[in-house]
């Protein structure tokens, strides 16, 4: 076969470049110990305490995933790991950062008697998930085999999930149905997609978006031959036979679920993506993804279209024209938002017959429910704020934006770092899903191509999603940004999905195995 | 499968791609827009997050931040002797005026002359820190000046001192006058709701108008300095050139236009000197009579009545009117008549003018026809002592001829020495008195507009209260003692 891949390893021998990746990780390091080192200095002239405990805890996990990575997987693309751990530091350290204000707050509002609704950013937590995320990216890279030594006792591979293709699937849709169970399902700041497990809230999203990637690539592997099977052939493009239409209305039908249920658009997006984008991978075929965005586009057309789906509506056009949203908007029933600022007839009348809360008793009044742009605004205006070079560490005021560390951290970002630290974040993603798209190709087996191509897309989409959805790029939904987020479940599964590529590309990259010569002539045969 | 990865690779890098040009899009070139949205709270929330510099005068602090401890405002505003001296610093609350909104920019340090300056700073993210802003006032003076204005009437005084050769103002006085530190940022809603009441003030006495500069009250008998100046600049009179103080009867009512007395320069005839000293309405009213409505607009122009200008950027005094023509009540304009005219000549009608306005003209006076163009602030220094700003003493206008100015001297020094106020004698003030009728039931507007000292002159003043009586008695000790106390 005279793939690209086979190309590659044909004129590039694969070397270790386990120094190279010490410096980068040491680099990162510096990149994080630097921003802990700069949140204190520019609040009170000190280096702050949290730099040995948070910026020291990250070392430590971080060398130690460098030796497991080092000793057992020395092929391993030298980028992987130090990327991770600067997005996991910079994350950390602007968690940090804000709270120290939100904690603050805090203690404010419980020395005035009263309790805070909103929860808070929380360094510890999020340094203990970074301890338990990189803890399984160890685990992980321990613990999967080479693929080609299949014949090893206890042998755990990435391809060893191919042989459970069904049952991840079923794992898969069970993680994504947990949070609408009653009694373990959460809701949290209007989103269904927790639950709650011995006191710990888990997105189990995050880990379904993994499974569905095994699933589908164990899926299309098996059915790629029949579903690039040409039908009609349509001007330029050629349709797949009907039959094969069938996982993709599944898929399709799933996705709009997804949507109906939980109404977040962005993770039905997500899903549906990735599932177009390895159906390509795997068939070759333009026309599945040209079906692809068809269905998509019905399914938002359906969904803007029913009354009980306003909540698509309002994101849209809160999206289109924020401002009349800013100080009230309400959703009612049939779908439409209607403002109620303070501008509004309906907000002075309820004003004048003595409403502490005139937004929210108009929107009573009309029986729909109140919805304001004033995070998405509040965001765009951090990013003002930090304008081309940022405030600085510790010098903006990011913390006035709403969930400033989880969903909107990348605006919490472009407040202090600016515009120049936002372009080398986008850079440090595009360089994770560059490097995984090259293991994909790279890989010598058609599942982990999918498998490695999937995880690498899945990163980009959701990057895509959430980051423009804060920037108004598109229409706005909470999902969390890999890596930067406070948040558990979201670091544990990232990290799952880095020891995944690294394992990978340790096994793509690293050379052949030598012909024992001792038998003459023998050749030997790809052990594929 | 490798060219649909590759394919799918390009594609993601194209997702990429569109967040870096939205993140510059909106970082770069809406940045602003977002800082400045009439919804960005950040904008007001800042302006207390940062100490100002501070306001000084002689070296004297006068308005400084400080630290209040709490989280909003982080910093409050202090002024000393807030009656005193917030004719010309202003107030501060987010909001601003006088030289607090002027030198905004500087005292906040938000000004491209600091941040340009301070680029290493920005650059590492220090906060350039607000520079400092000495005024021209001097604190003694202006101190004395609030407390005679405040004890001399319970209505509405001012004052205004220049120093004629550079146009520095050393007073700028007014009574009534409020306390800025009621309404600066740490009194929070409460000052918010003070500043409110005091601006929706509608009587007579609106403490936020100061009434050193901006308000004007009619000059009366001191407006004859410029019909003077006119007289023997565009007339060809000089201060010898006999003139007309008999009873004057006005051309269009058929009444008269009284003297203050009839004896003496005003008894029939005498030099313009005399006619000046002893303020002969007549005789004046005749010149205004000679020379036209017109004329008598244009030569006041040049002193700077009839137009808005600039003292400090932002800053506008009060315009002084010498009205071709005004608004009638029933709303159509009416042309200054003849008796108009004649009444203008004696600043009356009409005609309106601001203590600085006056103290402009007597500058012109004493400064061989030149006016300085008026400042309060004399320089702004930033923390590290660097000066970014100092005033630049430049010609306002050529009003009246060096010679016209000589002559004018003298006749100032006769209203002392023999005239109208020559309860004033040794004082080492000279000038111009007024007695303005505001209407009836209303107290005059007593002036006093003149130089000191008594010769080579370096101060121009005018002083006006509210009041019964005369200029002389009414305003001319309150000049005599403000001068001494400047002259010091």
């Amino acid at each position: 076969m005279n793939s690209l891949g086979d190309q590659i390893r044909a004129y590039l021998p694969y070397q270790r470049r386990n120094a190279a990746s010490l410096a980068l990780l040491a680099f990162a390091m510096v990149l994080t110990l630097s921003a802990f080192a700069e949140v204190g200095l520019a609040r009170d002239g000190n280096i702050p305490s949290g730099l040995f405990v948070y910026g020291g805890g990250l070392v430590v996990l971080a060398m130690a995933a460098y030796v497991v990575q080092a000793k057992f997987a020395p092929y391993a693309d030298p980028l992987l790991l130090p990327l991770a751990v600067a997005l996991n530091g910079l994350g950390l350290a602007m968690i940090y950062r804000l709270d120290l204000d939100t904690s603050r707050d805090h203690k404010v509002a419980e020395m005035a008697g009263k309790k805070l609704i909103s929860d808070e950013a929380n360094a510890g937590g999020q340094l203990m998930w970074t301890f338990v995320g990189i803890a399984l990216f160890v685990t992980a890279v321990l613990i999967m085999r080479d693929t080609d030594r299949p014949d090893a006792k206890f042998s755990f591979t990435p391809k060893t999930a191919q042989r459970y293709t069904y049952i991840i699937g079923l794992g898969a849709i069970i993680l994504l149905l947990l949070p609408i169970v009653p009694g373990i399902g959460a809701s949290i700041n209007g989103a269904r997609v927790w639950i709650r497990v011995a006191g710990f809230s888990v997105q189990p999203g995050e880990f379904a978006k993994l499974l569905l990637v095994v699933f589908f690539a164990g899926y299309l592997v098996n059915k790629r031959q029949a579903m690039s099977l040409i039908g009609k052939k349509v001007g330029p493009i050629s349709l797949p036979r009907a039959r094969d239409l069938g996982p993709i209305l599944v898929i399709w039908f799933f996705s709009l679920g997804v949507l109906f249920m939980q109404k977040d658009l962005g993770t039905a997006l997500l899903y549906f993506g990735l599932f177009i984008s390895m159906l390509y991978i795997a068939t070759q075929r333009v026309s599945w993804v040209v079906i692809g965005l068809g269905l998509l586009a019905v399914g938002v057309f359906v969904a803007t279209q029913l009354p009980f789906m306003g909540h698509v509506n309002q994101r849209i056009d809160i999206w289109q024209n924020p401002k009349p949203y800013f100080d009230g908007g309400c959703l009612l029933d049939s779908g439409k938002v209607v403002p109620v600022n303070p501008d509004t007839d309906l907000y002075k009348q309820a004003k004048a017959a003595g409403s502490s809360y005139p937004g929210f008793t108009a929107c009573d009044k009309l029986g729909g429910e109140y919805s304001d742009s004033a995070q998405l605004m509040k965001g765009m205006f951090a990013l003002g704020e930090g304008g081309v070079l940022g405030t600085g560490l510790g010098q903006g005021e990011p913390w006035r934006t709403p969930l400033s560390f989880s969903d909107f951290i990348f605006d919490s970002m472009g407040e202090e770092l600016g515009l120049t630290g936002l372009m080398a974040i986008l850079l440090v993603y595009a360089l994770i899903v560059q490097r995984g798209m090259k293991t994909a190709v790279a890989a010598r087996d058609p599942f982990l191509k999918l498998f490695a191509g999937g995880v690498s897309f899945v990163v980009a989409l959701q990057v895509f999603v959430i980051v423009g959805g804060v920037t108004k790029l598109i229409p706005l939904t909470g999902l969390t940004t890999p890596f930067l987020s406070q948040g558990g479940s979201s670091l544990m599964a990232n990290w799952i999905l880095i020891a995944i590529l690294v394992r990978m590309s340790h096994d793509a990259r690293k050379p052949a195995p030598q012909a024992i010569q001792d038998e003459g002539m023998t050749q030997i045969v790809s052990t594929r | 499968m490798d060219k649909p990865i590759r394919r799918v690779a390009i594609f993601g890098m194209l997702l990429f791609f569109g967040l870096m040009v939205q993140v510059n899009y909106v970082q770069g070139s809406q940045a602003e827009k977002l800082r400045t949205d009439s919804a960005n709270t950040r904008q007001y929330l800042n302006v207390f997050n940062n100490p100002r510099g501070q306001i000084t005068a002689s070296g004297e602090v006068l308005a400084s931040s400080y630290p209040t401890g709490k989280d909003n405002p982080k910093y409050g505003r202090k002024y000393v002797d807030g009656m005193v001296f917030s004719p010309v610093t202003g107030y501060f609350n987010g909001g601003a005026s006088k030289v607090e909104l002027a030198y905004n920019a500087l005292l906040s340090g938000t000004d491209k002359r600091i941040t340009h300056q301070r680029w290493f700073d920005m650059f590492i993210g220090k906060k350039p820190e607000g520079a400092n802003v000495e005024l021209s006032i001097d604190p003694a003076a202006q101190r004395l000046a609030y407390r005679l204005l405040k004890n001399n009437t319970s209505r509405r005084a001012g004052a205004a001192v220049i120093d004629v050769k550079t146009g520095a103002v050393k007073v700028l006085s007014s009574s009534s006058s409020y306390d800025p530190n009621d309404v600066a940022p740490q009194t929070g809603e409460q000052g918010a709701k003070k500043l409110q009441q005091l601006d929706g003030m509608r009587g007579v006495i609106q403490p936020l108008i100061d009434n050193g500069m901006s308000q004007t009250f009619p000059p009366g008998s001191s407006f004859k300095t410029v019909v003077a100046a006119m007289a023997m600049d565009d007339l060809g009179m000089s201060s010898s050139t006999p003139v007309n103080t008999g009873p004057l009867i006005l051309p269009e009512s058929g009444k008269s236009l009284p003297n203050s007395h009839d004896s003496g320069s005003c008894g029939g005839t005498a030099p313009m000197l005399g006619a000046f000293a002893e303020s002969c309405n007549t005789a004046f009213g005749r010149i205004a009579l000679d020379a036209g409505i017109q004329k008598l607009h244009d030569e006041s122009s040049k002193f700077g009545f009839n137009r808005k200008w600039n003292i400090e950027p932002m800053l506008k005094p009060a315009e002084s009117d010498v009205p071709i023509s005004f608004v009638g009540a029933d709303g159509n304009k009416v042309d200054t008549g003849k008796d108009g005219t004649a009444r203008s000549g004696i600043g009356q009608e009409n005609v309106r003018a601001t203590p600085l306005q006056m103290a402009m003209v007597a500058a012109a006076v004493a400064n061989k026809g030149k006016i300085m163009q008026p400042y309060l602030v004399q320089k702004v220094t930033t923390k590290d002592q660097s000066t970014v700003y100092q005033a630049d003493p430049k010609l306002f206008s050529q009003a009246m001829k060096s010679g016209t100015a000589d002559q004018l001297e003298d006749m100032m020094r006769a209203v002392v020495n023999e005239g109208t106020a020559k309860n004033l004698i040794g004082q080492g003030i000279a000038g111009k008195t007024g007695t303005a009728e505001q209407g009836a039931g209303i107290p005059n507007a007593r002036w006093f507009v003149g130089f000191s000292p008594m010769n080579n002159p370096r101060y121009a003043f005018a002083v006006v209260t509210e009041g019964t009586g005369d200029g002389a008695s009414g305003a001319g000790p309150l000049a005599a003692q403000i001068l001494a106390q400047v002259r010091k």
